[in-house]
């Protein structure tokens, strides 16, 4: 089934849609002015305007269901942005519409758990104004109707990372790592910008509907190239290989940024843009959809690999993430079919994850900063509810039967089979690793004999961060069968994305998911049998090749260093060297010639008035003399 | 007469002058070749005045205020080449070349142009 | 039988510039009369208080509506254009003027010697010379006329009132004597060959059209009159005059050192406000005046244009002066603009042309007086730091400061979300669509080569590290920090939302030049 039309503006709440975006920047705004004025309730203004933008959200929602589904996209255009390529306007549909009931909603409890979490900060206020700001630019990337609109947003959520990422300035790792988290971004907004400029020249427009509308009749070369560069945005933008080196480092920022951004919302607009570009750009088969599946699938393990074997929690839940959205991008790229799947994934992952990352949070406050899990062990008795609803996430991302991830990721596995059995199999592989890592992660942390630092004395956090633990957690259990079953959200999405016109048909029981259930239950097994009834030593052993190789991501940043930053160095090495001596030295390279042409042609710069005088003089008789040759021609 | 005569001795006075411009090294006589080049103008205007027998006279209209303007400007010519004479003693304009490209300048050890350090206007600090 | 016709003159529609050059009038006045220590306080509200009252006046004639002919016996034409470049050049010289006015940029005594006793004296007396204000506005009121002039010889006239006092203006700088006058001294000379130039061929152009009038101009060449060698020679000096006041190749090599030499609010007034006004005046001579014969120009034009940006943006590549590197900025934008000045074709598309470059115009002009008031804060123990080597590691010392210049650098290489982006894409979008392609693509080779020693100064700015002797910034006065804040914000605000001023354009553009 196709997308369906684009149909205009009805009014309501969806004509004031907008208020969803305006709403947190206005939050921003009055927070990063009002300075020290507003620190007394910044942070509950912020939370307000969170939560107003959800209401809106909420009842945008209500309102699209009013309609028959075969209308529910609608335009709402908002002011003419450049003339005469692009409008800016909302696209208000299922997609952009249950991300954004994803981002405030989610964004709403983790502003609410911020308030808990950062209260012993002085520079609270600035860190809600940086959410706000957040929260804002993701609404933004998700409902513009058009490529530039949406690559500010994408580039708003990239600053409003870098910000966070770098909150604690004071920390020289958190410094360099929100830097690196901004230069490894550039190279794929490099990608968005590109594809979105050869959009326009083959197309003469960015706008969503008449990109698409036109896409069919271009030949396949331009559609693989822009579908690959696309792609490119999105690997940077949602930490999938090779541009996945930034996100580990990302878990300098406060952990309610890493849940909020690094886990639940921004890491996702790469799976956003995908689906959304899939109509025209992924259709499911051909070269870019199969380079986003091998993508998925090679990032899913790459991700999970490195989240066994990190000893600091929030990295290990940050590989968790790359490897979760590894699973996202795979069903992304089989096409309708997929799409849903990846859509189900991505929102019951945003529960679980953000679940995960607040249970973190939770477990670091009560331990005083320490992250280190070797340093933690048998904390369920002291943080009750902390362990209750981290343990019903880590059920939910393992793929515990009726739990969430349960329903959406064996989805993701079953499709992927009937696509490419090869695929399949690896990401079945992948669940296992999943079901070691995270068991491993839980052991450590809750069971097993204290092993904590002297002087710690683990506390439960307050209600205004359990709470939101509490929602999440119920989030974590229900939303992967009331999304799954019965194929709702496919039903739902249907008329924003196109959807197979068969249903597929869920299996509680099937070869596939028996199989992947095995696998998880032996993962965790093995972690039981390494972390669980064996004493965890204080200080990580040596370990083999393998985990070593682990422990350093994969190697991803010699990797990056080697392809990126060296080549990055170098040019910048050689500005500066340019800088410095001039142009003498330098040989060849375009820049050398264009610099050696500046350096010859400044000497006509005599300084002599004359001269001057004679260049004007010649001008003129140049001028003059042409004019005569094209005048008589 | 023919109207090329004048229109020839105008053509030949301003090239005098431009010549003036670009030959000469004393600022005076530069500014009074572009006086001459003004006063070529001068004669155009009136020459072709005459010869089109233009009822309003705008030629030599236009050339009354080209005398009026040429003297404001040398006016003010004059007192630049006074003020810079005051601090060069010199009016010599092949000398007055501090602001140029200089052919090294990207050198990083001369952290100064060669431009800033002959500054002499010393104001207060 | 004793009665004449009295010229019948629109004194409304003239209103703005009789009120600019009534205040220097007064100004001069003030000059002769007022005690010394009154002066300045009378200065600052005269002249910024007749600036205001000229643009207020401005929108006054544009909501009344736009005259569909020229005033003043055909003299002046104050029409959609004019009325646009008017109320820009209004905008740019009042905010050039908050900088002017910070007294320091100029010399207590320009006649004395540095050093000498008498400047000590004129400095321990607080002298300024405040003739400055009255020099400004006159040189304001011919920014105002050239662009609106109808026949060469207001033009020239027009040319004249302009530059005069923009020579003495240049000399005045308060430290770097010797640069500030030698600066004044090739701006001069300079210019009087350049206007030598132009006047020449406009005596050819009377020789063959029988008029000074632009209109009448056109008509003879419709008229086909013959005479080709006065029309090509005469229109072609007549350019020279034009292209030299906007910094064209290769008529630019006034630019960098005058505006290295000139006090920097000097420059920032002659980087806006000239290049707007002398565009205006190429614009109308070219699309007005010998518009039927764009067959003609337009080849030469493109060889210009071509010319400038890579004159413009490969010079600056090596420059290591902060205020020439600006001036070779200046000129590579002239050299964007000449591009619009190309696409030239039907109305409807010299209307799309001609509000691009007026939106172009307006833009640039106000960022880059924002980037010349930043320089004028960055201070070393000499007066202002110009050396490039001196702005190392700036945005470390004042990160706000060197964040501002970074982002006017950036609305100079015409980054999307800055005006400056706007502005090019428009003038490019009309030449593509007034079929001169290949002209564009230099444009954007040029401005990627220009992209380049922007980004450099701000690499410069904020991953090198400060030099121990560092220079200064100082805390900006009020009307300084007003004209940055100004200036930013309407980068800002044009980048994100540039609608309104574009329509604006549009709609100025719309009726094109009058006759």
């Amino acid at each position: 089934m196709e997308p369906a039309e684009i149909l205009s503006n009805p009014g309501g709440a969806i004509g004031v849609g907008w208020l969803m975006i305006v709403l947190p920047l206005l939050g921003a705004a009055v927070l990063l002015l009002g300075g020290r004025r507003t620190d007394k309730w910044g942070h509950y203004f912020g939370v307000l305007m969170a939560l107003a933008s959800f209401v809106v959200a909420a009842l945008v929602f209500f309102q699209l269901l009013g309609f028959a589904p075969g209308e529910r996209r609608r335009g709402v255009s908002l002011y003419e942005f450049i003339p005469g390529v692009a409008d800016m306007g909302l696209l208000i549909d299922p997609l952009s519409v249950s991300f954004a009931l994803l981002i405030t909603g989610v964004g709403s409890l983790i502003h609410i758990y911020s308030i808990g979490y950062m209260s012993h900060d002085h520079d609270r206020r600035r860190f809600f104004a940086y959410l706000n700001l957040f929260v804002a630019a993701m609404l933004l990337l998700v409902l513009a109707d058009n490529y530039v609109a949406l690559f500010v947003g994408w580039e708003g959520v990239g600053l409003a990372s870098y910000l966070l990422i770098g909150f604690w300035q004071f920390k020289p790792t958190a410094a360099t790592a929100a830097k690196k988290a901004f230069v490894v971004n550039r190279v794929g907004d490099f990608g968005l910008l590109v594809a979105i400029f050869i959009m326009f020249t083959s197309f003469g427009s960015v706008a969503f509907g008449e990109v698409f509308a036109k896409a069919g009749a271009e030949s396949q070369g331009t559609i693989t190239a822009i579908g690959l560069l696309l792609l490119l945005g999105a690997c940077g933008k949602s930490a999938q290989l090779p541009l996945q080196s930034w996100l580990l480092d990302a878990m300098e920022g406060p952990t309610p940024v890493s849940a909020l951004i690094h886990a639940a919302t921004m890491v996702t607009a790469g799976v956003y843009l995908v689906v959304r570009s899939g109509a025209a750009f992924f259709p499911g088969e051909g070269t870019a959809s199969l380079v986003v599946t091998i993508v998925g699938v090679a990032t899913l393990l790459a991700g999970a690999i490195i989240g066994t074997a990190k000893d600091d929690i929030k990295k290990a839940l940050a590989g968790s993430t790359m490897s979760q959205i590894g699973y996202m991008m795979l069903a992304a790229g089989l096409g309708p079919v997929g799409y849903a799947f990846a859509i189900a994934h991505l929102i019951s992952h945003g529960f679980f994850k953000a679940n995960l990352f607040l249970g973190a949070g939770s477990v670091m406050h009560a331990m005083n900063d320490q992250v280190d899990m070797r340093k933690y062990g048998g904390l369920r008795k002291y943080l009750p509810i902390t362990f209750i609803t981290f343990f019903i996430g880590y059920l939910a991302i393992i793929g515990f039967p009726l739990l969430s991830g349960y329903f959406t990721k064996d989805g993701i596995i079953e499709t992927t089979m009937e696509h490419n059995a090869i695929l399949g199999w690896l990401a079945v592989v992948g669940a296992g690793i999943t079901g070691f890592y995270m068991s491993r992660l839980v052991f450590m942390t809750f069971f097993g004999k204290a092993r904590w630092d002297e002087g710690v004395k683990p506390h439960e956090s307050p209600a205004v961060m359990t709470w939101p633990l509490i929602l999440l957690a119920i989030g974590s259990v229900v939303l992967g069968a009331f999304l799954i079953v019965g194929n709702r959200l496919m039903i739902f999405l249907g008329p924003a994305v196109g959807r197979p016109e068969e249903l597929p048909e869920f299996h509680a029981v099937s070869p596939v998911g028996l199989a992947t259930l095995a696998l998880v239950a032996l993962g965790a097994a093995y972690a039981w049998l390494k972390y669980g009834r064996q004493e965890v030593p204080a200080v990580a052993p040596r370990g083999s090749v393998l985990t070593t190789f682990a422990r350093r991501d994969l190697y991803g940043d010699a990797l990056n260093e080697a392809l990126f930053m060296r080549p990055g160095q170098w040019l910048t090495r050689l500005a500066v060297w340019f800088d410095n001596r001039g142009i003498d030295g330098l040989v060849n390279g375009l820049a050398a010639g264009i610099g050696g042409t500046s350096g010859r042609l400044r000497r006509i710069q005599t300084g002599y008035v004359r001269s001057y005088a004679l260049s004007i003089f010649v001008g003129a008789a140049i001028l003059a003399g042409a004019w005569f040759v094209v005048g008589t021609l | 007469m023919h109207v090329v005569y004048p229109a020839v001795v105008a053509a030949l006075l301003f090239s005098i002058g431009v010549y003036g411009v670009l030959a000469r090294r004393n600022t005076i006589l530069v500014l009074m070749s572009v006086e001459l080049m003004l006063n070529a103008v001068n004669l155009n205007l009136v020459t072709f005045d005459v010869w089109l027998r233009d009822q309003l006279h705008g030629g030599q209209v236009l050339t009354l205020f080209v005398i009026v303007i040429a003297a404001a400007e040398v006016g003010i010519g004059l007192a630049i080449v006074l003020a810079v004479f005051r601090n060069r003693q010199s009016i010599d304009l092949d000398r007055l070349r501090d602001l140029f490209e200089p052919p090294n300048s990207s050198d990083p050890d001369g952290s100064q142009p060669a431009a800033t350090k002959v500054t002499t206007g010393v104001g207060p600090e | 039988m004793n009665t004449i016709t009295a010229p019948a003159i629109e004194y409304l529609q003239l209103a703005p510039l009789l009120i600019v050059f009534g205040a220097g009038i007064l100004g001069v006045l003030v000059e002769a009369f007022a005690p010394r220590y009154l002066r300045r306080a009378m200065h600052i509200p005269l002249t910024l208080l007749s600036l205001a009252g000229a643009f207020a006046l401005v929108i006054v004639q544009t909501i009344k509506g736009v005259p569909t002919k020229p005033s003043a016996m055909g003299a002046v034409a104050v029409d959609g254009p004019t009325l646009f470049i008017w109320g820009t050049i209004l905008v740019l010289a009042f905010i050039s003027l908050l900088l002017l006015n910070d007294e320091d940029h100029f010399v207590p005594a320009a006649s004395a010697v540095p050093g000498s006793a008498e400047e000590e004296r004129a400095l321990i007396e607080g002298n300024v010379h405040t003739e400055v204000y009255p020099l400004a506005l006159f040189a304001i009121g011919g920014m105002l006329l050239f662009p609106a002039s109808n026949d060469l010889l207001i033009m020239f006239v027009a040319l004249e009132v302009m530059s005069l006092p923009l020579y003495l203006l240049c000399g005045l700088a308060r430290r770097r004597r010797l640069l500030s006058q030698e600066s004044a001294m090739k701006y001069f000379l300079l210019g009087a060959f350049s206007s030598a130039f132009f006047l020449y061929g406009t005596a050819l152009l009377y020789g063959y059209a029988g008029s000074v009038d632009l209109a009448k101009i056109s008509t003879a060449l419709s008229a086909n009159v013959g005479q080709d060698a006065l029309l090509f020679t005469g229109a072609a000096l007549l350019g020279v005059g034009l292209l030299f006041k906007i910094g064209a190749a290769p008529f630019q090599a006034w630019k960098p050192d005058v505006y290295q030499g000139a006090p920097t609010p000097v420059t920032a007034l002659m980087a806006s406000g000239t290049l707007v006004a002398a565009f205006g005046a190429l614009l109308r001579v070219f699309w007005v005046a010998i518009g039927e014969l764009d067959w003609d120009w337009s080849p030469i034009m493109w060889g210009v244009a071509i010319l400038t940006m890579v004159v413009g943006a490969i010079l600056a590549i090596t420059q290591t002066d902060i205020k020439r590197m600006l001036a070779y900025s200046s000129i590579a934008h002239a050299g964007f603009l000449l591009v619009g000045v190309v696409a030239i074709g039907d109305a409807k598309q010299n209307a799309t042309a001609l509000a691009a470059i007026l939106f172009y115009l307006a833009v640039y002009g106000i960022a880059s007086i924002g980037a010349f008031a930043i320089v004028t804060m960055v201070r070393d123990a000499g007066g202002e730091a110009w050396h490039l080597s001196r702005w190392a590691g700036l945005g470390k010392r004042s990160p706000k400061l060197a964040g501002l210049f970074a982002f006017f650098l950036l609305a100079f290489a015409g980054i999307p979300l800055t005006s400056g982006f706007f502005g090019k894409y428009a003038v490019f979008q009309a030449a593509v669509a007034g079929g001169a392609v290949q002209l564009v693509v230099v444009g954007v080779v040029a401005s990627a080569v220009a992209a380049f020693f922007y980004v450099r100064v701000i690499v410069l700015m904020f991953f090198n590290d400060p030099a121990p002797d560092g220079p200064t910034v100082v805390l900006p006065s009020w009307g300084t920090a007003s004209v940055v804040g100004f200036a930013a914000l309407a980068t800002v605000v044009l980048g994100v939302f540039p609608q309104p001023v574009l329509d604006l354009a549009q709609s100025a553009a719309g009726s094109l030049f009058v006759r």
